[in-house]
């Protein structure tokens, strides 16, 4: 393994920036960035080793829900409503080596606008709204729900 | 200043805040009929890059008339155009006194201070709304065509961000978001000067309430159900207290009897959404500006942890959970 790998370099750029450049600073403003830069680098620490699962996680769903769409059948989707091509589209990204997220999540954009205007049925609103749920909660695990004055 | 000799620029320091301005505070001291007069002043300059991309003459402009009309905003003093005196454009206002928050009214505070705020904060709604734009001179906002244009403009705004912004990510709720705008525009009864930013944490108060409404950089003509609903969205909030002031019924019987006008729940509901959407944009554009080099403000990515409670009550709003 290289050394050091990537979380020890965060940490130590972290620590550079504390011990280093921080008492050297007189600004307040530079200190304040000065810390955010550290809280960004404790982020990025954080996200590099969750990401990864956070994303096969939203893969493997996005691939669920539209095969789980595809099964209701075309009595569900309408033709006119141009979610057809979405689902066809989504499929053959889940299709490919690597998946393409982007194109799946353009097609889920395409299906959430449509629950959201009233355009889709009870049995694709139930689809949608259950990868949207599982997708709010894994989005909250990784990045917290915070509010302004937090 | 005509009298004036002498200036120096005393204790100049950046400040945090006002991200899609560089904010400078510091004190003017000049030479007057022998005496050394001192004035505490705000510098607010073009930024390389940063939260959105705003038009500094028309916040000035927009600044001076509330001035002139009595609201309680900073004195703006001096506007500077020309980039080559200070690499930018800046702008330079007085330095009002008091203390802000970066989002909801803070929990801590004395209730007595939050009444006062409370009070202050609608009165100053009241009386922004009351405004006639062309007696403030702001027709330069321009002013919609129709009744119906106020919703569809701001909608297609920042539809049109997130297009600019979204770095080629498609985000499924923001998207539908905006889907749900273009199909549900509401129609105004009246078109007022909008702040476009009228929260919490935008205005300086001490015990006595509110000195200052700051930010006035996305002042528009519009709708007055849309400041009313971004001011009483859940994120700028805290539980059921809208910007942390007041329970939010209580908050709009109280904006009724200072207005005169009944809350329209529909327009509300959707100046709600849009605000919604509206701040996930902002929130995208900030990152936007620190993957690309625009900024280098370290503050920028952590605007992506503002963006899962703005989803979560979008989703919420338009039924996909």
């Amino acid at each position: 393994m290289l050394r050091p790998t990537l979380n020890e370099l965060i940490s130590g750029m972290q620590r550079t920036i504390m011990d280093s450049l921080l008492p050297e600073l007189t600004s307040p403003y530079a200190q304040g960035q000065a810390m955010s830069a550290i809280g960004m680098l404790a982020h990025a620490a954080a996200v590099l080793e969750s990401a990864p699962a956070y994303d096969s996680a939203e893969i493997k769903d996005l691939r669920a829900t539209f095969a789980a769409l595809k099964r209701l059948g075309d009595k569900h989707i309408s033709k006119k409503s141009g979610l057809r091509g979405a689902l066809a589209r989504a499929i053959r990204a889940g299709a490919k080596s690597p998946p393409d997220r982007r194109a799946m999540e353009a097609a889920m954009a395409a299906f959430a606008a449509a629950v959201a205007l009233g355009h889709a049925g009870d049995g694709i609103a139930r689809h949608v709204r259950g990868y949207i749920r599982r997708n709010l909660e894994r989005t909250r695990n990784l990045l917290g729900n915070s509010l302004p004055s937090a | 200043m005509p009298h004036a000799r002498e200036h120096r620029v005393v204790g100049l320091k950046r400040l945090f805040g006002g991200s899609s301005r560089e904010t400078y505070a510091f004190d003017l001291e000049w030479s007057e009929g022998g005496k050394t007069r001192t004035r505490p002043m705000i510098g607010r300059r073009d930024p390389t890059g940063g939260l959105l991309k705003t038009d500094r003459e028309r916040e000035f402009k927009v600044i001076a008339a509330m001035h002139r009309a009595g609201l309680k905003v900073p004195e703006p003093l001096f506007l500077e155009l020309d980039a080559s005196v200070m690499d930018r454009p800046f702008f330079i206002m007085h330095r009002a006194p008091g203390r802000t928050g970066m989002g909801a009214f803070p929990a801590m505070e004395a209730e007595s201070t939050r009444a006062k705020v409370t009070d202050d904060f609608l009165s100053e709604l009241a009386r922004l709304q009351s405004l006639d734009y062309r007696e403030c001179g702001l027709e330069i906002l321009g002013a919609p065509k129709n009744p119906e244009d106020p919703a569809r403009i701001q909608a297609a705004h920042w539809s049109e961000v997130y297009e600019r912004d979204r770095m080629g990510e498609h985000y499924p709720i923001l998207t539908a978001a905006f889907a749900w705008l273009n199909a549900n525009p509401v129609v105004t009864d009246r078109v007022v000067i909008v702040h476009g930013d009228y929260r919490s944490g935008n205005y300086l108060y001490d015990e006595n309430g509110i000195i200052a409404m700051l930010d006035w950089e996305l002042a528009h003509l519009g709708d007055p159900m849309e400041d009313l609903g971004w001011a009483s969205m859940m994120f700028w909030g805290r539980d059921e207290l809208a910007g942390g002031l007041m329970e939010r019924e209580t908050f709009y019987r109280l904006y009724e009897q200072k207005t005169g006008y009944r809350v329209d729940r529909r327009r509300l509901f959707f100046y709600q959404v849009l605000g919604n959407a509206k701040m996930a944009v902002i929130c995208l554009s900030g990152i936007c500006g620190f993957v690309e080099g625009r900024t280098s403000d370290s503050v920028m990515p952590f605007l992506e942890l503002l963006i899962p409670r703005l989803f979560e009550d979008l989703a919420d709003q338009l039924r996909l959970v």
